[in-house]
């Protein structure tokens, strides 16, 4: 896939994130309305650490889950010290039904974006703020990533049970997607990545 | 315990196709893609070479010219009896394991083996480790034909020009060590005429060079251009290559005692 194919689809995550925070419609809430506010995430991959733990808080009719990780790398996986990774991230679920009137749910699209800081000496905030270099040496922040994600989602709540998650996710970051928007011999799925969980609603 | 051994195949399948990656930062690779500077190495030393004579392809800066990388690779494989082709550094612009991964996928396809040097870019981030993991060590010597090559690092601004980089007392070393050489290619990223090498070395690292009498000339690239010249006028020759991005790279013969011809190679170039 070229650089327009790309663009088009990275135009159209945009376009659902922005369309998406602004709708409120207020269906889908029938299974979900006994669910607590409140959730717990376990996370596994997806550019965020071998394993991140976390969690959240449902807003928007239960459509917006943002949420903050801390995710860890061994040693073994980043080759110098153990790294933390610490995500703000933000997931949009468009379109939950039900699947028949059974307690499990399905949102075949989720959409989200994240941003998140990697801990270590050897990471700058910014250029700047890494003393060595001199204005714009380098334009990046090697700390800093910002990602977008679009997944899929099964969950599970009981008459009595608060709702269950299991989730994947594709994602990609800015660093990632710089490198394709400037050749053509990269393709979508070079720059993406596999991620995916759990989260239990309380 | 089949189970688990499903569990590592489905896993070594995901993480070969990069779609699981723990952290854009990880120097974890996939075991085939680990030490690639030491597999060429072994590749090189057994191709059979009959003389003394060592040719081979010198570019830098690789840093996010995938497509120019792919138009490279098909030049250079139209060349004749080319030994290897080294890499003059900066092979990722970001420092981050997959821009190592995607240069190889395209530099693997190269008939020659393919060494490389660490570059600035190289080192940002979690990149030093990167590319300690995917290449090997950041300093290494090879002999080839007689040819003593000595390539390391000498991006000191990425130390904060701590005095430590280049380790001139290694460089001296391998230097002294003259056993089956016929002369002498010291490799470095930053050439000492830039403001990216550390000023406090570039007396020591420079005298390094002058007192060695085999050798033939130092290369570098950093630069993106073609340079060529005595600097320090004391008979050291600096030579700089372009970055892959200018479509061009040299070819370089060496032989006999301190003989050299350079070839500069324009491809892919419209009109």
């Amino acid at each position: 896939m070229g650089w327009r194919g790309k663009s088009w689809l990275l135009g159209l995550l945009l376009e659902l994130l922005v369309v998406g925070a602004h709708a409120q419609p207020a269906r889908a809430q029938t299974a979900t309305q006994a669910a607590g506010p409140f959730f717990l995430t376990l996370h596994l991959a997806g550019g965020t650490g071998v394993v991140a733990l976390g969690g959240g808080y449902r807003l928007a009719q239960q459509r917006l889950e943002p949420e903050l990780l801390l995710g860890y790398v061994p040693r073994r996986i980043s080759g110098s010290k153990p790294l933390a990774i610490i995500t703000l991230k933000a997931t949009y679920l468009p379109w939950t039904p039900e699947l028949g009137r059974s307690s499990w749910q399905a949102s075949p699209v989720t959409l989200g974006a994240m941003v998140n800081y990697t801990t270590g000496q050897q990471f700058f905030l910014t250029n700047n703020s890494a003393g060595n270099y001199r204005p714009g040496y380098y334009w990046w922040s090697s700390a800093v990533r910002l990602g977008l994600l679009a997944g899929t989602r099964l969950s599970y709540a009981g008459p009595c049970r608060q709702p269950t998650a299991a989730y994947a996710e594709l994602s990609t970051n800015d660093l990632h997607l710089v490198s394709a928007l400037t050749n053509h011999s990269l393709r979508l799925v070079d720059i993406l990545t596999l991620g995916g969980g759990f989260k239990q609603g309380f | 315990m089949l189970r688990g051994a499903g569990l590592v195949g489905v896993f070594g399948l995901l993480s070969a196709c990069q779609l699981v990656e723990f952290s854009p930062n990880q120097a974890y690779v996939p075991a085939q893609e680990r030490g690639l500077n030491g597999q060429a190495l072994a590749r090189l030393q057994t191709a059979p070479n009959p003389d003394d004579t060592v040719r081979f392809v010198f570019v830098g800066d690789t840093q996010r010219f995938y497509d120019e990388t792919e138009e490279f690779v098909a030049s250079v494989n139209q060349q004749r009896s080319i030994d290897f082709v080294l890499i003059g550094g900066d092979i990722s612009d970001f420092g981050l394991t997959r821009e190592f991964r995607w240069v190889h996928q395209r530099l693997r396809l190269l008939d020659a083996p393919y060494l490389t040097v660490i570059g600035n870019h190289d080192l940002v981030g979690n990149g030093r480790a990167v590319y300690r993991e995917v290449y090997g060590p950041l300093n290494y010597t090879f002999r080839y034909q007689g040819t003593h090559f000595i390539c390391l690092d000498t991006n000191g601004r990425e130390y904060g020009f701590n005095q430590q980089v280049p380790d001139v007392q290694w460089l001296q070393q391998q230097l002294a060590d003259t056993a089956g050489t016929r002369q002498t290619i010291v490799v470095g990223h930053v050439p000492p005429t830039d403001e990216d090498f550390d000023p406090l070395v570039v007396p020591r690292y420079t005298a390094a060079l002058r007192d060695c009498a085999g050798l033939v000339f130092h290369l570098g690239a950093h630069i993106h251009r073609f340079t060529v010249g005595q600097p320090y006028h004391d008979g050291v020759t600096y030579l700089t290559t372009y970055s892959l991005q200018k479509k061009r790279y040299h070819i370089l013969t060496v032989w006999g005692q301190r003989k050299f011809r350079l070839e500069t190679v324009t491809y892919g170039v419209e009109g």
